[in-house]
């Protein structure tokens, strides 16, 4: 092949990894609404801590996770300032059942449980710091609605 | 050395130090993926020879990062001596597992292509380095790690060690 077929070649392979990067970065960090379910507790996912009595930031984490050390220290410090909330992280390195059960396709992967322990929304990768801070406002909010009745 | 700030809250022990700078593998990456563009353009322009030298060359690199772990490869040498010294302190500090797993990843896909290249199907190292580039491409602009992606998917398989089986078996 001559040299400028290949060159051109070679601009369509980075064109396309990096829509293939945009396409992945648009959907990192999202807080995606969830139909809440049953209930979890903290035994469901082998935590030795109980949850928030407002609500739960409930991370999964793997040894071979570059993001989940960051990850785990925001949603420390997010939960640090808010009352109630507590932050789980579970490794599920040799948690396949876990892995399956909750169809974790990526880690850091953050449940947030309201304060009955449902799931009420799914972060997939780095969480998004503002959309945590809205969902929680949405659910701290309410329960102090609720408990105030 | 750094130490990493007490987490009281932490119910999970990292079972390894974070003890390496995140953006040392975004820098290696970076120099991988250009010098893996060269053996697509050697590969698409005929020369077979030098591609497939220059794509031994990466593979062995690759070796090196996967054997010796991320933070001992030339690269993050050539970081933590001209680059590091110029940047301002890391956020955070990384787990050295997930690059050194991503390193082998990038082993298994540049061997396979030395290895047809050397069986005489040269197109093979081509589409193996345009593999590998996507990778190192997306680890170096985009921060994608994609050795932890694929490590959780191969452990939900039950290809990864005994403990994924044992669990599985509940």
């Amino acid at each position: 092949m001559n040299p400028i077929p290949a060159l051109s070649l070679l601009l369509a392979l980075v064109a396309g990894a990096t829509v293939l990067g945009l396409l992945w970065r648009a959907r990192q960090g999202r807080t995606a609404p969830v139909r809440a379910d049953a209930p979890l507790t903290p035994a469901d996912v082998g935590s030795p801590v109980s949850f928030g009595a407002l609500g739960t930031l409930l991370q999964f984490s793997t040894d071979h996770c570059a993001r989940c050390p960051g990850t785990h220290a925001l949603l420390t410090r997010l939960a640090e300032s808010r009352p109630g909330v507590a932050h789980v992280d579970i490794d599920i390195t040799h948690r396949r059942d876990l892995a399956n059960r909750f169809g974790i396709m990526q880690t850091p992967t953050t449940l947030i449980l309201d304060e009955t322990g449902r799931v009420r929304a799914r972060i997939g990768g780095a969480p998004n710091r503002a959309g945590i801070l809205e969902h929680l406002d949405d659910l701290t909010g309410s329960a102090h609605v609720r408990l105030a009745r | 050395m750094s130490v990493s700030p007490a987490e009281p809250r932490s119910v999970k022990p990292r079972t390894a130090r974070p003890d390496l700078d995140p953006r040392g593998p975004r820098f290696g990456a970076a120099i991988t993926a250009v010098l893996l563009l060269v053996v697509v353009f050697l590969s698409l322009t005929g020369a077979s020879v030098a591609a497939l030298l220059l794509l031994a060359g990466l593979a062995g690199l690759f070796a090196w990062g996967a054997f010796a772990g991320a933070g001992r490869h030339p690269y993050g040498i050539v970081f933590k001596k001209l680059v590091r010294p110029r940047l301002a302190p890391p956020a955070a500090l990384e787990n050295p597992a997930p690059p050194t797993f991503a390193q082998g990843v990038g082993l298994v896909v540049t061997l396979v292509g030395v290895v047809l290249g050397v069986a005489g199907i040269d197109p093979a190292v081509g589409v193996a380095a345009a593999a590998a580039f996507v990778a190192a491409f997306l680890n170096a602009v985009f921060d994608y790690c994609l050795g932890c992606q694929l490590y959780l998917l191969l452990l939900r398989a039950g290809a990864l060690g005994g403990a994924g089986r044992a669990e599985a078996g509940r």
